[in-house]
């Protein structure tokens, strides 16, 4: 089965991996360490999982503007999610991805998706398909 | 979104990575909200600079856009660090903790950005009226706005960056006129007195006015400490980047709603602010940093007292305002308190420089500084603040 999901292109960009999936708004500053690519933010439902090469699907970034940064940093350090899937984008996460070029995508009902579903997401085109055998 | 000629050609590259990465986030943001084009900018101010905030991460990103001749295209200016470098105080913090702070300040020199360290620029240079500016630092974008007739929206650090390097910021937001009308009309009945309570009025008008802008009527003080208090903790608890002043409001009066803030409507944030803290560690004046104006009104306070050996009392202010301020910092010294420059009780380690608990005159300070260091805080005004630095 196949499931194909149509958003708003954000960072051009073609990515295929493992989707991990919060309901939580994230804040990457504080909230994933640079090095490691582990969500280190309490009480989050992602707590202690690593966002490295997954295609990390979440409502949208919140807190200080410093964490674009911190995506470059996993970007650079090796550890940084293969795509970005929001519902709605907000500037944090999008300067973000723009440095880091992590391919992205918004405006996706990110309850259609599972965490360990396969997902394939073109960025260019605002596209997200699910592939569930 | 609209680009000239020149603007794509740096979109394509041809202007080398640091501007293209640059004008490539500045066209991201513009196209999420819905900007036409890029218009140019007189200055930027630039936050993500203490090193406490940024951490490593930013580092890097730093490091790369410097390395590729990131140089500032207009007049750009930074926040404050986590270091007074001057001040003995600072000393006792871990060598590697003061390399790294000072690699950054290295990092933003080199692309010709304007080593300021504080959060009031405006006190430096003051933007032309009705100039568009791209500043990051809520307390001194409100600021702008409101009392100084320049248009800017809320940016953040790397926006901010981006629009130095770049010379221009996506046309969206506060930069148009439309979007510049108050939609609330805020009366104040409660009877305020001092710049602290002016605060705790912000507080409160953060929380409910969410990003819409306010007519404000009714208050009594309309002196520059005041309404630097009062913007401040707008933008501290909320999304506010603008407020006007019954008087200087020309627009269109058809508000989709009227606050009427009594002392019962304060109560609440006023109750959250204070806490009872006789003896603190730290009584800290100057968030945000001072005026001369405002060193000059401490020094008043403190001429001829002697600050109590077991409190610590910091007066923060940039230092181009400290250096023009000589006679008073003289006398705020003289008393045994300490004019800090380039850091604030925000964004320094206050709990490696033996700070359990704080008094502050700003409403911003005592609501972070539990949050961000887990130190006790407790709002008084100026007046009570030397008080309790010098013992009654």
């Amino acid at each position: 089965m196949e499931i194909l999901l149509k958003g708003r292109p954000i960072v051009p960009g073609e990515a295929r991996g493992l989707a991990l999936v919060s309901s939580k708004p994230l804040s990457f500053l504080g909230g994933v360490d640079a090095k490691t690519g582990v969500i280190i933010e309490r009480g989050h439902d992602l707590y202690g999982v690593g966002v490295k090469d997954k295609i990390l699907c979440f409502p949208h970034g919140r807190g200080s503007t410093v964490g674009s940064y911190v995506l470059y940093a996993l970007a650079k350090n090796g550890v940084a999610p293969r795509a970005i899937v929001n519902s709605l984008a907000d500037p944090v996460v999008v300067v973000g991805a723009v440095i880091a070029n992590i391919p992205m995508v918004d405006y996706i009902d990110i309850s259609m998706i599972k965490t360990g579903d396969l997902i394939e997401v073109d960025g260019g085109k605002g596209l997200v398909r699910i592939c569930r055998k | 979104m609209y680009l000239t000629k020149d603007e794509e050609r740096i979109y394509d590259g041809e202007y080398g990575w640091a501007k293209q990465v640059s004008i490539r986030i500045l066209v991201k943001l513009g196209d999420l909200y819905g900007a036409d084009r890029l218009i140019p900018i007189e200055s930027a101010h630039i936050s993500g600079v203490a090193y406490r905030t940024i951490g490593d991460a930013s580092i890097e990103f730093l490091k790369e856009l410097a390395n590729s001749n990131a140089k500032a295209a207009v007049r750009a200016t930074t926040n404050p660090s986590s270091i007074d470098t001057m001040n003995q105080l600072f000393s006792c913090l871990p060598r590697n903790v003061i390399e790294k702070q000072r690699e950054i300040i290295n990092l933003y020199e080199t692309m010709g950005i304007e080593i300021t360290l504080t959060c009031t620029p405006y006190y430096i240079r003051r933007p032309a009226f009705g100039s568009h500016l791209s500043w990051a630092e809520s307390s001194a974008v409100i600021y702008a706005n409101s009392l100084l007739n320049a248009w800017t929206n809320r940016e953040g650090g790397p926006s901010a960056l981006a629009s130095a390097l770049v010379g221009k910021t996506p046309n969206y937001g506060l930069h148009k006129p439309e979007n510049r009308r108050a939609s609330v009309l805020v009366k104040v009945e409660a009877p305020l007195k001092s710049e602290a309570d002016y605060g705790v009025l912000g507080i409160y008008l953060g929380e409910v006015l969410g990003n819409r802008i306010p007519v404000i009527s009714g208050l009594r003080r309309r002196d520059e400490m005041c309404l630097k208090q009062l913007g401040a903790a707008m933008a501290t608890s909320g999304m506010a980047s603008m407020f006007y002043l019954d008087e200087n409001y020309v627009g269109e009066r058809s508000f989709e709603e009227e606050i009427s803030v009594d002392d019962k409507s304060l109560k609440a944030s006023y109750e959250r602010l204070s806490s009872t803290i006789e003896k603190p560690d730290l009584v800290l004046i100057g968030c945000p940093h001072s005026s001369p104006e405002e060193l000059k009104i401490i020094a008043r306070y403190l001429e001829g007292k002697r600050v109590r050996d077991d409190v610590k009392l910091w007066v923060c202010a940039s230092k181009y305002v400290r250096r023009n301020a000589d006679e008073y910092v003289r006398v705020i010294e003289t008393s045994g308190g300490h004019v800090i420059c380039d850091t604030c009780a925000v964004v320094t380690w206050l709990r490696e420089l033996g700070v359990e608990t704080l008094v502050s005159n700003s409403a911003k300070t005592v609501h972070y500084a539990p949050l961000l260091s887990k130190v006790g805080a407790s709002l008084s005004s100026l007046e009570e603040c030397v008080k309790i630095a010098c013992g009654k």
